[in-house]
């Protein structure tokens, strides 16, 4: 691992933004009184002077997965001849580094691999495009809240999975952990080697940093065995909104609707926890209740997804907690189940 | 087929036929010269069908793999996109077609057996591309017993076959209708009931079976009691879909995808799954 | 207050008055409280009352209209009850109401933070239910008499955006409203947003497109805000919920001061009153027909 002053990192950082492009977190709350300074927004944007990006802040609200799977992506056509012309790249050959990810939304990102870049059969290729364009730059997670629980998910604050390189805050520099090629060639020259006594010492942050995590989530619990408790899966999805909120600010959950309006295809965001999603065309809903549609949300993340591709749909960010507007907490009812 | 998962392939409706009052059969041909001539599919499996600014919804197909050249899709009209299908358009149209998707039916297993299709209203729409596969590979098939139901006799699809297949070898078709009118000379009476006077061999036989679900929900016993088992009693399942291919979501039973992992399944295998259907 | 709270829900379960009451409880963290329902007076221990009690719980009644329910109000919940009732979407007689007396909730940081000192939330600084204006049992809050609450111009911050230029209200708004990612949280938990198909749901016709854009968002706040005008009793919870941020009650306010200047109507206030637009008296403003 390589450490490197802060201000040089923040010099070389504001060279990317305006080449290739930089997208970083920032707080975007408008505060209309000096009242409303405390409504932090977080999000990641485009950056465009290098004041705007931020030192120190738990996560985003919007997770990383905006960028790849945007919330509605639109493919329009125009009539031509006897067909229609199709307008297929809606992907811009930049290069572009996305800056202080949280190793939760890293790990999401492989998640989301699984089944948008690596399915030979059925790739996305917008989307398997935006991520060979992509350098992930991800900052490791010092300070998480009541919350999170990444380390039940088999990740830690300090994880470098999906990640092209890891910054860690250390004192007053950062050590730099690049992780793929990607990373060397954007962050490999940079620094002096940090040697093996800060390399413990990282080390030793990072241990203490997962003590902080008190949350836990016992996913090597046997799920099937409360499916048909239609007691428990009523009482937890009894104060369910079916909101949305859990399912759009999830980095891994990926359900999406495909359609059709004039000259545009549009594919953009769903949930299963909305009350239409499984609705046929005959009036039939498979789901039709709160309490079904809860249930396939946990067991599609906990069960369904690590049946088929061998790991959990879930990266302990803590989101969906934080922000149900009843918190309703996952890890629990995953435990209690 | 296209490069971008979600963009159709286009095609030319070359003709559409009026089944009934609410169902049209759309005979189409891809524009493109190559995937016109190259494209192949199983019985069984479905498109998602498009007209472009429209809508889009997935359709069995109802022609058979083994007659190139051309795909037949029957739809009925339900929903938004069906609606516009109807009303908007015309011979000479184009449409978007993406597919084809699904698991289809295991052909190759069913050589060798009797077969024994039941089919409700539009369900003779996926079983007829199976149907005709068979016939024209007849002799890999033992026999062949259709029963063909819908509520009057104005329902009944693909009229025009009845008589091929009536006069195939080793093949029997049986017509039933819930209601019937003055004209009508054949059975009358539900499905179920159809089949208890039909009296169909279990022995060597695969049931397929597609229809509304009240219909399969009475047959389903009737054939149990005849003997039959259920892996070897075969449906294809309805649920919305968009994608066609196992990742939007929508269409999930348990961890099920029905449009990649079925639409065809059997029922030994439909009595594990714990999410109703 | 707990206590009385505790003892009155017990009778009503034990005597079978109702089938279920719906309160609040304390959740996992220990620090937030949930929406808790309770259908067995022994699980009456649970309840609790305090500032960080901020939901409107009467959004649940919509799916209970055919079941008796107790149900546990603020002052500003119990005025979406009446709205209900007035547009008949429940009956009183299967709800039984216990109002709490009540001097201010935290706002949603202090709620999560469970901390003591914290800002009221917005909307109780301008609060003038400080007793719900509808209840069949009330629990009072003795020490709240004795305080002194001082109520505030509840469209000091309306005035604000009013008197700016249109160029400087529309860029606000702009700004805030980009950034709606319409998950339709504020109308899942809105009491008064129960249409069985949600305009913005509808695919025959279709009225909003799938797409996400600034034009779409602009479209699906201003006629949420217009179909909740004159109903809206700014309870706050859409701005609550809103993951964004976005300031969803400046929205709604807006309209409920042009509804009071235009008709002196007041939501929510009143169950034998029918309620604003499916009336009209002869005095209604007509400036606008020429």
């Amino acid at each position: 691992m390589k450490i490197i002053n802060k201000s040089e990192f923040l010099g070389l950082m504001e060279k990317w933004i305006s080449s290739p492009g930089l997208i970083a977190p920032v707080n975007v709350a408008q505060t209309f009184r000096s009242a409303d300074k405390e409504k932090n927004l977080i999000v990641f944007k485009k950056i465009e002077t290098k004041d705007e990006v931020l030192a120190d802040y738990l996560n985003t609200v919007k997770p990383v997965k905006d960028f790849f799977l945007p919330p509605s992506t639109v493919f329009d056509y125009e009539r031509k001849d006897e067909g229609y012309n199709f307008n297929l790249s809606e992907v811009d050959g930049k290069e572009t580094i996305i800056f202080g990810l949280r190793p939760c939304d890293a790990k999401s990102i492989t998640l989301l691999d699984k089944v948008f870049s690596e399915d030979s059969e059925y790739k996305d290729s917008n989307y398997a495009k935006k991520r060979e364009k992509t350098v992930l730059v991800g900052l490791a997670c010092t300070s998480p809240d009541i919350a999170c629980f990444c380390t039940s998910m088999g990740i830690s604050p300090f994880s470098i999975a999906g990640l092209d390189a890891l910054i860690i805050n250390f004192k007053d520099s950062y050590v730099i952990n690049t992780v793929t090629d990607k990373g060397k060639n954007l962050l490999g020259s940079l620094g002096k080697e940090a040697g093996r006594e800060i390399d413990e010492e990282i080390k030793t942050l990072e241990e203490s940093v997962k003590l902080k995590i008190k949350k836990t989530c016992n996913t090597s619990k046997n799920l099937e065995s409360s499916f048909e408790s239609e007691e428990y899966w009523t009482k937890v999805s009894n104060s369910c909104l079916s909101c949305g909120v859990c399912t759009f600010l999830c980095p891994s959950c990926y359900c999406f609707d495909l359609s059709d309006e004039s000259a545009k295809r549009i594919r953009c965001w769903n949930g299963c926890v909305f009350l239409r999603f499984a609705l046929m065309s005959s009036g039939e809903n498979p789901r039709a209740t709160k309490k079904l549609r809860y249930r396939h949300r946990v067991f599609h993340k906990f069960k369904y997804f690590r049946e088929k591709f061998g790991e959990n749909l879930c990266v302990g960010c803590g989101r969906c907690i934080r922000h149900c507007p009843v918190k309703i907490d996952i890890a629990e009812v995953v435990n209690n189940a | 087929m296209h490069e971008n998962i979600y963009l159709p392939n286009l095609c030319k409706i070359e003709k559409i036929t009026d089944e009934t009052p609410d169902v049209k059969t759309f005979k189409l041909a891809f524009l493109d010269e190559s995937v016109r001539n190259n494209f192949t599919y199983k019985p069984g499996q479905f498109v998602e069908l498009s007209v472009l600014g429209e809508g889009e919804a997935p359709f069995c197909l109802a022609s058979s793999p083994t007659r190139r050249g051309f795909i037949e899709c029957s739809i009925k009209k339900m929903g938004k996109a069906t609606q516009a299908i109807h009303d908007l358009l015309e011979e000479g149209d184009v449409v978007g077609i993406r597919g084809p998707y699904g698991n289809g039916f295991s052909v190759e297993e069913m050589k060798g057996n009797d077969l024994l299709f039941i089919a409700g209203g539009i369900g003779l729409a996926p079983l007829r591309s199976l149907l005709n596969t068979t016939l024209d590979n007849r002799t890999d098939f033992g026999k062949i017993t259709i029963v063909n139901g819908a509520r009057t006799p104005k329902d009944l699809v693909y009229k025009y076959e009845y008589e091929t297949w009536q006069k195939a070898k080793n093949t029997s078709l049986h017509l039933t209708v819930d209601c019937a009118d003055e004209s009508w000379s054949c059975m009358v009476g539900v499905v179920p009931k159809a089949l208890k006077e039909i009296k169909p061999c279990c022995d060597n036989a695969v049931a397929i079976i597609c229809g509304p679900p009240i219909m399969i929900k009475f047959t389903l016993p009737v054939l149990i009691e005849m003997g039959f088992r259920p892996e070897d009693i075969v449906t294809t399942l309805e649920r919305k879909m968009q994608c066609g291919f196992g990742k939007c979501g929508h269409c999930m039973v348990g961890g099920i995808y029905v449009c990649k992992d079925g639409p065809v399944f059997n029922y030994a295998q439909i009595e594990k799954f714990k999410e109703e259907f | 207050m707990i206590k009385k709270l505790q003892e009155e829900v017990k009778k009503l379960l034990a005597e079978k008055k109702v089938n279920m009451v719906i309160g609040y409880a304390r959740a996992g963290d220990a620090i937030n409280a949930i929406p808790y329902f309770i259908a067995n007076p022994e699980e009456c221990g649970a309840l609790i009352w305090d500032k960080t009690c901020i939901y409107n719980l009467t959004n649940y009644l919509i799916d209970m209209r055919n079941k008796k329910v107790g149900i546990i109000v603020k002052g500003c919940d119990v005025r979406s009850v009446v709205c209900l009732i007035q547009e008949n979407q429940i009956k009183k007689e299967n709800v039984i109401v216990i109002g709490l007396q009540c001097a201010g909730v935290f706002d949603k940081k202090g709620a999560e933070l469970g901390a003591v000192g914290r800002e009221r939330a917005a909307k109780c600084k301008s609060c003038n239910v400080h007793t719900p204006p509808l209840f069949d049992i009330l629990i009072e809050d003795k020490e709240m008499n004795q305080k002194v609450l001082q109520q505030e111009d509840s469209y000091k911050e309306i005035r604000e955006i009013e008197n700016k230029s249109p160029e400087e209200r529309f860029d606000y708004w702009k700004k805030e409203l980009s950034k709606c990612i319409k998950c339709y949280a504020c109308r899942q938990v809105c009491p008064l947003c129960y249409c069985p198909v949600c305009v913005a749901d509808q695919t025959m016709p279709q009225w909003f497109s799938r797409s996400l854009s600034l034009e779409g968002n602009f479209a699906w706040n201003t006629v949420r805000a217009f179909h909740l005008a004159g109903r809206c009793i700014d309870c706050g919870e859409c701005e609550r919920v809103c993951p964004m941020g976005i300031p969803l009650r400046k929205i709604n306010k807006k309209l409920e001061k042009e509804v009071k200047e235009l008709f002196g109507h007041e939501s929510g206030v009143d169950a034998e009153k029918k309620p604003l637009f499916s009336t009209f008296s002869k005095d209604d403003p007509e400036e606008f027909i020429k």
